[in-house]
């Protein structure tokens, strides 16, 4: 019976068993590897036979496959999933620390510093939706351009980088990514400013392309942090997922 | 190990191999999973031909091979992300969705029996039939050689179960031989045809 069973794989390949036999060959093959390594080897035998073969279709049937396409979803992959718990202290852990202001002498610095913190407080209550485009106090050039600007480029667990570009004077950082897998339709990117508390604002919704920016993130003071994570499409309004950018500063 | 046994085994190694300039048919296959249309348009452009070729083998009838082609090509959007590397190369994948569904659509026929009593002069016209497309592509040429290494069973079981879209009864009934002895001669010539073209895996 076992050797009759192995003698099917060629039949296998060839689609040419009978439906009883092609089913209880297949259950075999789910738990025989030696056999699953020579169905293998003989499906692609099987190929070269179907690619000697090759003709090209009619011209009109191109376009009639393409325009389905437009019409037909497509099946997701097995075991794919979006983290369903956010990980907070994770969360923190790897999330880029916003480099300090450097210590200005006197009071007026000491007045500056509470101004740039107020600023920030309500920036973070009155921006809530994601995606809302941000009226922004200053501009991504203004940013850039600041005395005290600093840049750290950061790679991130999507791959690629994430330039981040803050001003803590312009209480503003200017972010850019490139190279980060592009992402299905479903899902998105989205750019968070987390405060020391742990609360997080979002920051805006970057492009499931992979590459993005640069984009201004209003209300960035000291002792903030930038992250991204992935997200559904249209964003979330907290993360709830482990951010792609990697740390640490 | 193997793989080194086989090139000792191949008759002659021929002109470069074709792979050589296939595009990155993995790649789009995984950019064709993430919804992007160029790709599918770069994999319709090779995979088109090798799937129309394969169902109008086993259906004959241009109509419903245009019909089956684009259910195959739709499948292959539709299912892109179910596509597993680890379980051979795309073109295998591709095809075995091709070869599968035209086999479906003749077995599902009414007119089967019709077709067993075409049997007979399908059979003297299937040599010819390989022999007039197969000499045109360098694959063709491959395959053509290496089935002319096979015993006249073995090559006659594989033609009629694979272009002919049999099942291994009707082969058996078609060739007059017994059963177990077509399994086997399916068999023993895939795994000769398998190592003849050097398949890798």
């Amino acid at each position: 019976m076992r050797d009759d069973l192995h003698a099917l794989s060629g039949s296998y390949v060839l689609d040419a068993l009978t439906e009883p036999e092609r089913d209880s060959f297949e259950r075999h093959l789910q738990h025989c590897s030696q056999c699953e390594d020579e169905v293998r080897g003989l499906r692609e035998t099987a190929a070269r036979l179907g690619l000697a073969k090759t003709v090209d279709p009619p011209p009109q049937l191109r376009p009639r496959v393409l325009a389905a396409t437009y019409r037909t979803r497509q099946l997701p992959p097995i075991g794919d999933r979006i983290e369903p718990e956010r990980r907070r202290t994770r969360v923190a852990q790897r999330w880029l620390r916003v480099p300090q202001v450097p210590r200005l002498a006197g009071a007026f610095a000491a007045a500056a510093l509470v101004v740039v913190v107020a600023l920030g407080i309500t920036q973070v209550v009155t921006r809530h939706q994601p995606g809302v485009a941000q009226t922004a106090s200053t501009t991504i050039s203004r940013v850039v351009t600041a005395p005290d600007a600093r840049t750290e480029t950061v790679a991130t667990s999507a791959g690629g980088t994430v330039t981040v570009v803050v001003s803590a004077g312009q209480q503003a950082a200017v972010v850019s990514a490139a190279g980060m897998r592009s992402l299905p339709s479903a899902q998105t990117y989205q750019l968070w400013v987390m405060g020391p508390d742990g609360s997080a604002r979002s920051a805006g919704l970057l492009s499931r392309t992979g590459r993005a920016g640069p984009v201004l993130a209003s209300g960035v003071v000291p002792g903030d942090r930038i992250g991204i994570t992935v997200e559904p499409a249209g964003g979330t309004s907290s993360p709830t997922t482990t951010p792609v950018l990697a740390v640490p500063v | 190990m193997r793989r080194t046994a086989i090139r000792q085994l191949r008759p002659d190694p021929g002109p470069a191999e074709d792979t050589d300039r296939d595009p990155d048919l993995p790649g789009l296959l995984a950019q064709v999973a993430r919804g992007d249309h160029r790709a599918f348009e770069l994999l319709y452009g090779e995979l088109a031909g090798p799937v129309y070729g394969v169902v109008r083998q086993v259906l004959r009838d241009p109509a419903q091979s245009e019909e089956v082609a684009q259910e195959v090509l739709l499948e292959i959007w539709r299912a892109a992300s179910r596509y597993d590397p680890a379980k051979g190369s795309p073109a295998a994948w591709a095809l075995t969705i091709a070869h599968r569904r035209a086999v479906d659509r003749v077995r599902s026929e009414s007119a089967s029996s019709r077709r067993e009593e075409k049997a007979a002069p399908d059979l003297s016209e299937a040599p010819d039939d390989v022999a007039d497309v197969v000499a045109t592509t360098l694959d063709g040429q491959r395959v053509r050689r290496c089935l002319d290494g096979l015993t006249e069973l073995q090559r006659e079981s594989i033609k009629l179960a694979y272009y002919g879209g049999y099942s291994y009864p009707q082969v058996a009934q078609l060739l007059g031989v017994a059963l177990g002895t077509v399994k086997t001669r399916i068999r023993d010539g895939l795994i000769r045809m398998r190592d003849c073209l050097g398949v890798a895996w």
